[in-house]
């Protein structure tokens, strides 16, 4: 039997990509997600195979793996809440922003209110739709244009003048508390991330370092978790000039 | 083939540890065909967690790193088993195939 090389054809990269897709959906740990990828590129190289005749579609091989998995509520409690959490403050925040910026109340609807909670209720239920999410790119898309599009029918919505509306409150306590809460979630998040193995990196058994540690990796989750206070401060920036 | 897949890999480790082009190698070449990384690896992964076999991976010469496979005592006492089990299975079943044993008369 004789070793043939290493196949790297864009087809493999895909199965690949496919794979580590599929066991991070299962929530395997990316020390175990590392050492199925580097078996698999083992037997590849030594039978010059691809990768897709060599182990079948990687859906089902992810599956017949049956590698163990985190708890099924561990992402939910480490990122889905936070994160909705995140967002709620932030729509508040920019809803008090513009009250702020105008010298107005902070005026709601009930319709605006139901328009504004629909992202946050959409993001709640990601569990339920989130494997068909990311295997098709148009669920993303409507996904983002039905976010955009209740934000913006929110806004429509908007009751212009006291007498409409269904509830009036001073924008400044509201502006002060959603900032203090995504403050402390981006504080929370970035504690969270700096343990070591938090991020649940792939970890190649052999360099037996993580491949989601370079410089970029982290600039990346340091943005990541800073996202709502960053637009928030440009949010406030752009009110700002019109007050 | 898919039934006696298991306890052949575990046989193909009872020498010693070895990795997964190693294993295939063997069992074709004691004739039982190509075996396709789909249908051994998750069946290793699998023996992995119920502690028959203990991995380990060792830096390649030249080439990629391996992922050596062995048997733990429990492996090799689960291996004796089911080779146990199969031989039973076998003898009863030649016994059975044997065209010079005497057929028992079906009545209507």
């Amino acid at each position: 039997m004789t070793r043939t090389g290493t196949p790297d054809t864009s087809t493999d990269k895909k199965w690949f990509d496919e794979l580590v897709l599929e066991l991070r959906l299962q929530q395997v740990n990316g020390k175990a997600i590392g050492d199925t990828v580097a078996s698999a590129r083992e037997l590849l190289a030594d039978t010059g195979q691809s990768a897709e005749d060599a182990f079948g579609p990687a859906r089902e091989y992810a599956s017949s793996l049956e590698l163990p998995r985190a708890p099924q509520y561990e992402w939910m409690r480490t990122a889905l809440w936070p994160a909705m959490v995140g967002l709620l403050a932030f729509l508040l925040f920019t809803q008090a922003a513009a009250a702020w910026a105008l010298s107005d109340l902070l005026l709601f609807s009930p319709a605006q209110l139901a328009l504004l909670s629909a992202p946050v209720v959409a993001i709640a239920l990601l569990p339920l739709y989130l494997a068909a999410l990311v295997r098709r790119i148009w669920a993303v898309v409507a996904l983002v244009v039905f976010g955009g599009l209740a934000g913006f029918l929110a806004s429509v919505v908007a009751p212009t003048t006291r007498a409409d509306a269904w509830l009036a409150l001073d924008p400044v306590p509201w502006l002060v508390g959603c900032a203090l809460v995504m403050v402390a979630l981006s504080i929370l998040l970035t504690v969270r991330s700096r343990r070591p193995g938090s991020g649940d990196e792939i970890i190649d058994p052999l360099a037996d370092v993580s491949a989601g540690s370079s410089l970029g990796a982290r600039v990346g989750m340091l943005v990541t978790n800073w996202m709502f206070p960053l637009f928030s401060l440009i949010m406030l920036g752009l009110t700002s000039l019109f007050r | 083939m898919r039934a006696t897949l298991g306890f052949l890999a575990l046989r193909a480790l009872a020498a010693g540890p070895s990795y997964g082009y190693a294993i295939i190698g063997d069992l074709e070449q004691h004739g039982f065909g190509t075996i396709k990384g789909g249908t051994l690896y998750p069946l290793l992964t699998r023996y992995e967690t119920a502690g028959l076999v203990v991995t380990e991976w060792r830096a390649g010469d030249g080439g990629p790193g391996r992922k050596y496979f062995a048997l733990t005592d429990h492996g090799r006492a689960e291996l004796a088993r089911l080779s146990a089990d199969w031989q039973r299975f076998a003898d009863t079943s030649i016994r059975y195939l044997d065209p010079e044993r005497p057929t028992k008369e079906t009545s209507q």
